[in-house]
């Protein structure tokens, strides 16, 4: 049985200097599906702007808001009430021939393309064709995710926003952001669309009903092998009762949580807080 | 003071035809009337098998250019030179002008008229409309669900590569449905004289103010040329352009404000967005004219702030927006995508236009005109070899020296390769740049683009054209300017007309079909009052002196 | 109307006035200097160029063909004739769908033949030079008189070419000030100003140094004087501005300068004017730098560029 999650993300820019105008676009509304229930959720700002919905190529809920007053500080609060479901189960529900119709590499084209963060490299081909042996495409998945995860060392500071798969794995260490990026390479090498999930982790397995811990933003992947299915490379884990999943595209570049322009002086990002609370 | 009548030869060339009147053959080469023409069919010629638009192959005229040969054939090099710097100096002092490595140059217009006769031209407004309104329904479909490509029509691949394929423009419909207000479809003449589209181009085409300006600057200096023949007129074209971009806005809005969106006056189509901006009557502004507040797009005036609702923009998709495109564009107006999004402005044309005229995707129109509108093409394509499909490829790559290599993303001449001029290692080097990105090339056997006679020192010589119809769509039909823009490759024997390329333009004459009554003249419909007063009184003049008194002031002092 | 072209409108007036004035200024002092031997070339160059606000850049001495090339040809000198005709081009190029294509063909033409101009006047004498931009401002607000509808485009125009206007004949009056009382060079600065011929049938033949300047100054007939431009000036800033009517004062800043500039001299006694000529001269000129500043504050608040920054966050 799934949990009912409590999820408040702050995120937001600090200015050396009053800024007069600014444009912004987020992307903190989780969407219902199998997988979750959508109960609650809303985005806000201080200062208050008027905001204005769409939903993207890639059907995100983006909130989009500018701002034409003196200010210092923007700070945005995405506020969800979601209810989780159960572990996603590999779906094995194709062969390798059949990825390798045309009918399917042209429908998943998007998800099968390398990008600038999903970069190709010799030495991933290599490791790629060598998890593919012997395995049909769900183990294969769960592989290329294993070894992901037992060669990389998790380490935040290592890489930033913009490091590519090959760059984290030259250095061998990195963010879930990097997990991710890694395992989607190794799948499209071997011809298995996969896609790049944003969302809400809650780190403790025994949190108790109306406890509040803080949380994070988390990244993982999903892999179309008959169906879409997720799983979490960074911690080996299915996907289940303690993710919350707000986005899906090709890389990170799809799903940025907060992006905007804005005029004078110069910004930090404000340090992002997830505040995650077990309701039910 | 006007330029023209300073510089001009007066001597009207009509009365010396009519003195000397040539010989319906007086072709090319032959001996008798003027020198303009000789040697023009010289064997040894560059591209001999190009179609001459002048002269059959045994020198006599063909019908559509027999008036405008007899009217041009008798007159002496040195009036047609004097004409000729009579158009430089207008364009000049008109600003007409392009930049070429920083210097203003007026944009070199040809003294000899392009002509197409009226029945060539109804096929080819025919083919324009179709394959504009196809290409409308195609934009339409990518930009929702993609049936064609649910129906296996077209592969996803093909929309998802494309580099001008805008996600951001996903499901943003327009008011009235319209995304290509303003196309131009650039055609070529082949070898039999057959017309064919070579490239189409539905993101902000440029050239139709050449069209206008080079009719009325022909008309000033070389008025003769036209009282043999009816030419259509092509000074409407800002009307309709406006009646297209007003029918774009919102039904809500009552009197929509137009404006038109210059990157600024240092762009080599400035000359362009401010002429179209002054024909419609509105403003012509840049982007730090405009801004967005809550989805709504603003310029600024000296009362303040003034609503907008339709951008007719003239800057590429990727400076448009910096929140949604290049963040570090200064051309643009940040938010506007949101504010089109939910419906507050309309952009002409819309943005991810690109993923229609894109070069490869241009292979796929005929299957787009069969697909949407159940007809066959009109006006076909020119055969091209397409890199990105594996057995096509070993074709290209078998017989690259004999074809024309096009990057698809290419324009204004840009990249393109012509096989037969490579030398081995050149070849060698496409040949490598078209496996390593097939999808970047295609490849078209090298079409002899026909030739019209132009003005090349003091003779008339055979240089090639392409022509660029312009067609408007404001959401219930496709106008299509009658001609286009006729660009001509001035360098001997060159076949690329694009004029950071050394290109030059025609006056591209579309003729009436014979006699067109006067209730169908295009400019100005129909007269204001019924009947026309027959006389009116004559001028009133001042008090003068009269004879009598002027001779006795002047006979005063006489004697002194 | 957009506030970035009724920018360039002020200055296509003032940049066109200033080259027309340059021009009558230049042709008379530089007659004057090759006619009149009795002058100090170098010093009376000098105090022209000090009074145009120009730097000669050199310790040469000056004469009346290196004045020329200063004030007249250079394209370097801020506020030369050639400059200030490139200037208004530029200015039109960037509005041409405010003014009308027969102003614009003008000023580009214009443009266009100034090298050659220039040519033929180092080769004849540099008033051919001078007649010629005269004879082409003339045309041009010939042109704006005749194809401008009288609506706030128009207004920005006028208004730039009065400011310019006063700032020129002040200048024009402040390189005589040291004249001698009875000095044939206040013909000049009649004849500058294209004066001469309605001042000596106003006053009947009379030239002395307090009815010119009187008369540069103070006529309320006469186009050309600062009082006239003043006013007219004023009257433009009126129809601009149409917030409603201000209960204390003036309405805004600009028109209050051109106010109290205006009725200083229109209330002022005749003869009081020389008493302190330079300071008054000086005063004046202040206050149509105000005034710039007042206009540009109150009008063109064209948005800078704005350079946009993407911010990374994680």
């Amino acid at each position: 049985m799934g949990w009912r999650i409590r999820v408040v993300h702050e995120t937001g820019f600090k200015y050396s200097s009053p800024v007069l105008e600014t444009y912004n676009e987020v992307r903190l509304t989780p969407r219902s599906d199998q997988h979750q229930n959508v109960i609650v959720s809303r985005v806000e700002t201080v200062p208050a702007t008027r905001s204005y919905r769409y939903e993207d190529y890639w059907g995100t809920q983006v909130t989009a808001f500018d701002l034409h007053a003196p200010h210092t500080e923007l700070l945005v609060t995405g506020t969800s009430v979601v209810e989780t479901g159960d572990d996603s189960e590999p779906l094995r529900e194709t062969d390798w021939a059949e990825l390798a119709s045309e009918h399917i590499r042209d429908r998943y084209t998007e998800m099968l393309e390398f990008t600038d963060y999903v970069s190709r490299d010799p030495e991933l081909v290599r490791i790629a064709k060598g998890i593919r042996k012997d395995k049909e495409p769900a183990d294969a998945v769960l592989a290329a995710c294993e070894l992901v995860r037992d060669t990389m060392t998790y380490q935040s500071g290592t890489t930033g926003v913009s490091t590519s798969a090959t760059e984290a794995w030259q250095t061998g260490k990195g963010v879930c952001q990097d997990y991710a990026h890694l395992t989607l390479v190794l799948l499209r090498e071997m011809g298995i669309p996969a896609r790049y999930v944003s969302g809400y982790l809650l780190p403790r397995k025994d949190v108790a009903v109306g406890d509040t811990v803080s949380g994070q933003s988390h990244a993982w992947i999903e892999a179309r092998t008959g169906g879409w299915w997720g799983f979490d490379p960074t911690n080996g884990i299915p996907i289940g009762q303690r993710h919350v999943w707000v986005a899906v595209g090709r890389d990170y570049a799809d799903v940025s949580p907060l992006k905007g322009i804005y005029s004078g002086g110069t910004a930090e990002a404000l340090d992002v807080a997830v505040d995650m609370t077990r309701l039910a | 003071m006007t330029p023209v009548s300073r510089a001009v030869d007066r001597r009207p060339a009509r009365t010396r035809t009519e003195k000397e009147p040539g010989p319906e053959s007086n072709g090319a080469g032959h001996e008798g009337g003027s020198a303009l023409f000789d040697g023009y069919l010289e064997p040894d010629r560059p591209n001999p098998d190009a179609f001459d638009e002048m002269f059959n192959a045994d020198g006599s005229v063909r019908a559509p250019y027999r008036q405008l040969h007899d009217a041009i054939a008798p007159t002496a090099a040195a009036d047609l030179s004097a004409r000729s710097e009579a158009l430089d100096r207008a364009y000049m002092d008109q600003g007409i002008t392009f930049s070429l490595s920083g210097k203003e140059r007026p944009f070199p217009l040809d003294i000899v008229p392009r002509v197409i006769s009226a029945s060539e031209w109804s096929r080819l407004q025919r083919g324009i409309v179709q394959r504009v309104k196809a290409l409308e329904a195609f934009l339409a479909d990518v930009y929702n669900d993609a049936q064609i490509v649910r129906d296996g029509v077209l592969p996803r691949r093909l929309i998802t590569s494309c580099e001008h394929f805008k996600r951001s423009a996903h499901l943003l419909n327009p008011p009235n449905g319209v995304r290509i207000h303003v196309a131009g479809i650039d055609l070529v003449r082949d070898q039999e004289g057959t017309f064919r589209v070579l490239e189409d181009n539905l993101r902000n085409p440029s050239g139709v103010s050449y069209v206008m300006e080079n009719r009325r600057t022909m008309a000033r200096v070389f008025p003769d040329l036209f009282t043999r023949q009816r030419v259509r007129a092509v000074g409407d074209y800002s009307t309709h352009l406006l009646h297209a971009l007003r029918a774009a806005a919102a039904p809500n809005v009552a009197d929509p404000n137009v404006v038109v969106l210059t990157p600024g006056v240092y762009n080599s189509a400035y000359f362009e967005h401010s002429l179209l901006a002054r024909q419609m009557g509105v403003e012509l502004v840049e982007g730090r004219d405009l801004f967005c507040r809550d989805n709504l797009v603003y310029m600024r005036t000296t009362e303040g702030e003034q609503r907008v609702d339709v951008v007719y923009r003239r800057i590429d998709d990727d400076f448009l927006d910096p929140l949604q495109f290049k963040p570090t564009s200064v051309l643009g107006v940040a938010g506007i995508m949101n504010a089109a999004r939910a419906g507050n402005v309309v952009i002409a044309n819309a943005v991810g236009n690109g993923v229609g005229d894109d070069k490869l995707v241009y292979t796929y129109v005929p299957q787009m005109i069969k697909y949407y509108l159940d007809e066959k093409p009109i006006i076909p394509n020119v055969t091209t070899l397409r890199c990105w499909l594996d057995g096509e490829r070993e074709e290209v790559l078998d017989r690259l020296h004999e074809l024309v290599i096009k990057p698809v993303e290419g324009s204004g001449g840009y990249g393109i390769l012509f096989g037969p001029n490579c030398s081995a290692k050149e070849l060698q080097k496409a040949r490598k740049a078209i496996r390593d990105d097939p999808r970047g090339w295609i490849a078209q056997p090298v079409v002899q683009l026909s030739t019209v006679p132009t003005k090349v020192d003091d003779r008339l010589v055979p240089r090639h054209v392409d022509l660029r119809p312009f067609a408007v769509n404001d959401g219930e039909d496709v106008f299509v300017l009658p001609g286009g823009l006729t660009r001509v490759a001035l360098p001997k024997g060159s076949l690329v007309v694009n004029s950071s390329q050394g290109g030059g333009s025609k006056d591209t004459w579309v003729l009436a079909a014979s006699r067109a009554p006067e209730a169908e003249r295009e400019l100005g419909e129909r007269g204001i009052a019924s009947k026309a007063p027959v006389s009116g009184p004559a001028a009133e003049q001042g008090r003068e002196l009269t004879v009598d008194q002027q001779q006795q002031q002047q006979q005063q002092g006489r004697d002194a | 109307m957009l506030a970035r072209n009724a920018e360039s409108l002020y200055w296509i007036g003032r940049y066109v006035e200033r080259a027309d004035d340059t021009a009558r200024i230049l042709d008379v002092s530089v007659h004057q200097l090759l006619e009149d031997a009795t002058i100090d070339v170098d010093k009376a160059a000098r105090r022209l160029l000090g009074v145009m606000g120009v730097d000669p850049g050199t310790a040469e001495p000056l004469d009346a063909f290196s004045l020329t090339e200063l004030l007249g040809y250079s394209s370097d000198t801020a506020g030369s004739i050639v400059s200030s005709i490139s200037s208004a081009r530029e200015n039109a190029r960037g509005a041409r769908e405010v003014v009308s294509s027969e102003m614009f063909e003008c000023l580009n033409a214009t443009w266009n033949a100034v090298p050659e101009r220039q040519r033929y006047a180092r080769w004849v004498g540099p008033h051919a030079f001078f007649s010629y931009i005269e004879d082409r401002a003339a045309m041009f607000s010939g042109l704006a008189a005749s194809t401008m509808s009288r609506d706030d485009s128009w207004r920005f125009y006028l208004l730039g070419r009065s400011v310019e206007r006063v700032d020129m004949v002040v200048r024009l009056l402040m390189s005589r000030v040291s004249d001698r009382m009875s000095s044939p060079g206040w013909l000049s600065v009649l004849r500058s100003a294209g004066a001469q011929d309605t001042y000596l049938r106003t006053y009947r033949g009379a030239v002395d140094a307090v009815r010119v300047v009187q008369f540069m100054l103070m006529d309320r007939l006469f186009p050309r004087s600062v009082f006239h431009a003043l006013r007219e000036a004023e009257l433009c800033l009126q129809q601009l501005d149409n917030r409603p009517t201000a209960r204390v004062g003036a309405k805004a800043e600009a028109l209050r300068l051109l106010g109290r500039a205006r009725s200083e001299l229109e209330f002022l006694r005749p003869e009081e004017l020389l008493d302190d000529l330079p300071a008054q001269l000086e005063g004046l000129q202040e206050c149509i730098r105000e005034v710039g500043e007042a206009v540009s504050l109150q009008f063109f608040h064209a948005a800078p560029w704005v350079a946009w920054t993407a911010p990374e966050v994680v």
